[in-house]
């Protein structure tokens, strides 16, 4: 060829260049025809010379290129001489070899095996759990066709200080007349009623309904009808729908129970119609009854709720608008400030709105601790497989593959993953079934939480990730490692090749830095809650309990208010004197809505005001008529005046006692309120209410919520069949229970007392929810601290261990012990170190994710950032300690005599 | 690869052996001419496909008879063995037939010869 133009020194230079390429090529190829090779390429290239230096620059890329793919390709092929059989039979073979030697070194190493298969199952449960709630809340549909469709709609009036007014009467209908979007809309509202037979007297959870909200749901009655629009009118005949539990448990499931009746507040109401069990939307409900509306009765309250089918491929932001369309003739007519207007949301966004930032929290909690649990099986499992080293070295001589070893160590992992995600899904299912029994009515009622395929697929996900997640780190390190120096380093005891080392420290800063970052998220919470469970209440919870009564309209009084007012009262007040009488009791008192319970607004103008400009603010009262004792019973403070009292029932004069907000709302910088006026604002008709003493704010909506302006009035003005009773006891007032419903029987066999619970159970159950996240990010975090420990203490073990004999060279050249505890220390907390740091960093911008559960907490609250940091660091320290300790004992003299 | 298709760099390989024994570069030279400048073999190709070949014993490396005593390295000589023949005139055998089946179903059309 054309060689011979090319200089000999050119020749030389190309060859010399080409023996350095070759290292990008196999090994194996290089020391055995490395000098072939080059003769080959040199050929090629004095061939390419003649065709100019484009030709030249093809061979040299085209014989890296060769060189590249040659050694991409050897990763993937034996390069050990084959077995005889076919490919795929051997395939089959391998892999139940693997599984039978994945099973048998996992046996023998039974206590890592346990240690790796609990923290998996510890991360995987946790996930469960959470995925769990999640699932429960925001994904499982709801037990109705085509959910999608329902949203839920309501009335706004943010002048009133309400975002959430309730559905009022007459709109509902002009809506019900005019959208075009919606295939129906129901309205419902929540009521619970008596219901005796004779024998004994029960609180049964029902909603009054309109006629077509089991249209709106997609419901089919078991058995007979729903209701028709004839039924839903006033003074129609009383009608009722019943749950098939009540079917069940009261009919036992007769089938003629159509026509017959149930008595709910004294009234027999004839059953029409029979829905099937998992209908209890909203809440627990278990008969329906028909609302009855009247839309030509004026000043009707707002209160109920809405809900509505939309038509096919309708979004909820459309449906909002047709409703805002059909709102206008409303606001036309009695409206023209548009204080009230309607919205529509779906229905699962509406009903789960509260529970997002808590979620989404303990969602990334547990994907944290899941990542630290993996961090720490990798670090066990890398241990183990540099400690095998030596007997994959031998393999790797007598002909395994690097993929064989490979395939092992996967089959390994898939094997303890397995394991972990199995064992953890039965813990994780177990331990929500008892956070769902424990948390009791915190968990919203039309939520389920039973086991799904969901659940079933997302701990299958889980574990796949894990397998990935935890598996990178050895099976790196095993088909890295090379076959000389394994068996080297394996026969002389030396440490761990650097790489493996270096991993292992990565692996703990990692899970360190994660651990401060949840103890950090923790801490703030705990913190929050520290403070909320200090706010003032307003009152005294201790040895309060109450208790709702509510009298049958059919038995007191009927129709006429100002007979069935005097004869309400008589029963209130002969309630009050008995229970008064009764040994152990302290106060008695009634009041329409206790602190934590329920809200009745009104509205109210002060003596004198201009009237209301366009768009000022009307901020609601909460109204609440309550009798003389009360005060005393619930233990609110009295900050000017006087109380309520016997007398003011009996007087012409309207009286009231105003709270410290509405003082302030109404009168600003007045300091006594007491003889000031106020009177309610819609009706111009309506008394003259003097102020006759200023009672201290009671936190009513829960202690994490402003309170609005609030008045008490005399109980006597008016007639309130359902009150609650508070009475303060002096010895438990749990115990005080049976008295209670003994007493209230002697009164009225016929009434239930119902919704009974000391005020302390119901503060408590007011922050129950933050209780449980609080709880549950705090067990989470205390998980991944104790998993960090255990992966730092197991780390520098496992270096301690491997370096025995470089210790004891040290420690027979003279290194004291305290010279060798402060080198293992040192190695082991720079790790720490370098995670505490990067976790507490990372802290400052994630935990602001919190900020809307803080209750005013800083979310970079330096004691909670301080005293993380040095709990982290004394933990690791011990940990590290341990290890360094047991290093400075190193005997020299059997140290290096063993190996 | 057992009873598929067979490389084509491995069946060039093995036609050039079967014309007698040749070390690495004469291969390539003769892969080279076979294929009418067609197919290059460049050296970690064609190296790791000689190996490739003696591990399944259709070649076989032979002492070179004719070493001079001035060359500093030997060179490998290779042989191709009567499993190397068999599968060479296995792939002929299937080239052909797919060859034939090609000549009667595809004619070629004028204007698309080339």
């Amino acid at each position: 060829m054309t060689a011979g133009h090319a200089s000999h020194a050119e020749a030389t230079r190309a060859r010399q260049l080409y023996r350095a390429l070759l290292r990008l090529g196999p090994r194996s190829l290089r020391l055995r025809h490395g000098e072939e090779m080059a003769d080959l390429f040199l050929d090629a290239l004095a061939g390419a010379r003649s065709h100019g230096p484009a030709a030249v620059g093809r061979v040299w890329s085209a014989a890296v290129w060769d060189l590249l793919r040659a050694s991409i390709a050897r990763t993937f092929t034996r390069r050990h001489p084959r077995l005889p059989q076919p490919v795929h039979e051997r395939r089959l073979l391998m892999l139940g070899t693997d599984l039978k030697y994945t099973l048998r070194s996992l046996a023998r190493q039974k206590l890592s095996t346990a240690l790796v298969v609990v923290m998996l199952t510890l991360g995987i449960a946790a996930n469960v759990v959470v995925f769990g709630l999640v699932n429960g809340l925001f994904l499982r549909p709801f037990p109705f066709p085509e959910p999608d469709r329902l949203v839920y709609i309501n009335e706004t009036a943010p002048r009133w200080n309400l975002e959430v007014v309730g559905v009022n009467f007459p709109d509902f209908v002009q809506w019900r007349q005019g959208a075009k979007l919606f295939e129906h809309i129901a309205l419902y509202d929540g009521e619970s009623f008596n219901l005796s037979d004779g024998t004994g007297a029960e609180r049964i959870e029902g909603a009054l309904v309109t006629h077509d909200f089991a249209a709106v749901l997609g419901v089919r009655p078991l058995l007979g009808r729903t209701f028709t629009p004839e039924e839903d009118r006033p003074k129609a005949e009383h009608v009722v729908v019943i749950n098939e539990s009540v079917w069940r448990d009261r009919f036992g499931r007769t089938p003629d129970v159509l026509g017959r009746t149930l008595k709910l507040n004294g009234v027999a109401h004839t059953i029409v119609g029979v829905i099937p069990e998992a209908i209890r939307f909203p809440g627990n409900v278990k008969v329906w009854v028909p609302l009855a509306g009247d839309p030509a009765q004026d000043y009707q309250s707002y209160g109920a709720s809405g809900l509505g089918r939309l038509k096919a491929g309708v979004d909820a932001e459309d449906a909002e608008k047709d409703l805002l369309r059909a709102h206008q003739p409303i606001w036309d007519a009695r409206d023209k400030d548009h204080t009230v207007s309607p919205y529509a949301r779906p229905l699962r966004e509406d009903l789960a709105r509260d529970f997002r930032t808590q979620a989404r929290t303990l969602l990334g909690a547990v994907a944290i601790l899941l990542v630290v649990a993996c961090a720490n099986v990798a670090s066990v499992m890398l241990a183990r497989a540099l400690a095998r080293r030596r007997e994959m070295g031998i393999r790797l001589a007598v002909g395994a593959s690097r993929t064989r070893l490979a395939r092992q160590l996967f089959v390994e992992n898939v094997v303890l993953a397995t394991l972990g995600g199995a064992a953890g899904l039965a813990l994780g299912h177990w331990a929500l079934r008892v956070l769902i029994t424990t948390a009791g009515d915190q968990i919203p009622s039309w939520a389920n939480f039973d086991f799904d395929l969901r659940v079933g697929a997302f701990a299958l996900v889980v574990t796949a990730a894990t397998t990935v997640l935890f598996g990178w780190a050895p099976a790196l390190h095993a088909i890295r490692g090379n076959l000389k120096g394994a068996m080297h380093e394996a026969g002389t005891g030396t440490t761990a090749g650097p790489g493996g080392r270096r991993t292992l420290s990565w692996l703990v800063a990692a899970e360190f830095a994660m651990a401060a970052l949840l103890l950090v998220a923790s801490g703030l919470l705990f913190r929050a809650y520290e403070r909320v469970k200090h706010v003032d209440a307003g009152f005294r919870p201790d040895h309060v309990l109450t208790f709702m009564v509510a009298l049958p309209e059919a038995s007191y009084g009927g129709d006429d208010d100002a007979v069935a007012g005097k004869q309400v009262n008589a029963f209130w007040d002969r309630l009050t004197a008995r229970f008064a009488t009764l040994p152990g009791v302290d106060a008695v008192g009634l009041v329409s809505c206790p602190p934590l319970g329920c809200h009745w607004g009104n509205f109210f103008a002060p003596e004198g005001r201009a009237p209301l400009k366009p768009g000022e603010a009307n901020p609601v009262v909460l109204q609440r008529p309550a009798s003389a004792g009360y005060f005393k019973a619930m233990g609110v403070r009295l900050l000017k005046g006087r109380f309520l009292e016997e007398q003011d029932a009996t007087g012409d004069r309207h009286v009231a006692v105003v709270n410290e907000t509405f003082a302030k709302t109404f009168w600003p910088g007045v300091n006594d309120p007491v003889g000031k006026r106020f009177k309610n604002a819609g009706n111009p008709k309506a008394p003259w209410i003097t102020v006759v003493g200023l009672a201290g704010d009671v936190k009513h909506y829960g202690l994490e919520r402003p309170m609005r302006p609030g008045m008490y009035f005399p109980l006597t003005v008016g007639r309130f069949n359902t009150m609650t009773v508070a009475i303060r006891t002096a010895a438990d007032p749990g115990a005080f229970t049976a008295t209670a419903r003994a007493t209230l029987r002697e009164l009225d066999p016929e009434l239930p007392m119902f919704r009974v619970r000391t005020m302390e159970e119901a503060l408590r159950r007011s922050m129950a929810q933050r209780a449980t996240y609080s709880w549950l990010l705090g067990i989470f975090s205390c998980m991944a601290l104790v998993l960090a420990l255990g992966g730092s203490y197991g780390v520098t073990s496992y270096l301690v261990s491997q370096r025995t004999r470089e210790i004891g060279i040290r420690v027979a050249l003279g290194a004291r012990s305290a010279d060798i505890v402060r080198a293992v220390l040192r190695r082991g907390l720079v790790s720490v170190g370098a995670g505490v740091a990067v976790g507490i960093a990372a802290s400052f911008g994630v935990v602001r994710l919190l900020a809307d559960l803080l209750f005013g907490v800083s979310p970079n609250d330096p004691a909670i950032l301080a005293a993380a940091t040095a709990l982290l660091f004394v933990l690791a320290l011990v940990a590290n300690w341990l290890p360094a300790r047991r290093a400075a004992r190193v005997d020299p003299m059997r140290s290096l005599r063993t190996n | 690869m057992t009873g598929r298709t067979l490389k084509t760099t491995w069946y060039y390989i093995l036609l050039s052996l079967a014309s007698g024994d040749r070390h690495g570069l004469a291969v390539a030279r003769e892969v080279l001419a076979l294929s009418d400048g067609q197919v290059r073999l460049w050296p970690a190709m064609l190296y790791g496909a000689l190996e490739n070949l003696s591990d399944r014993g259709w070649i076989e490396e032979v002492i070179d008879s004719r070493r001079r005593p001035d060359e500093s390295e030997r060179k490998r000589y290779y042989r191709i063995t009567r499993a190397g023949r068999a599968a060479a005139a296995a792939e002929t055998t299937r080239l052909a037939s797919l060859v034939r089946v090609a000549r009667a179903r595809v004619k070629p059309r004028a204007g698309e010869t080339s």
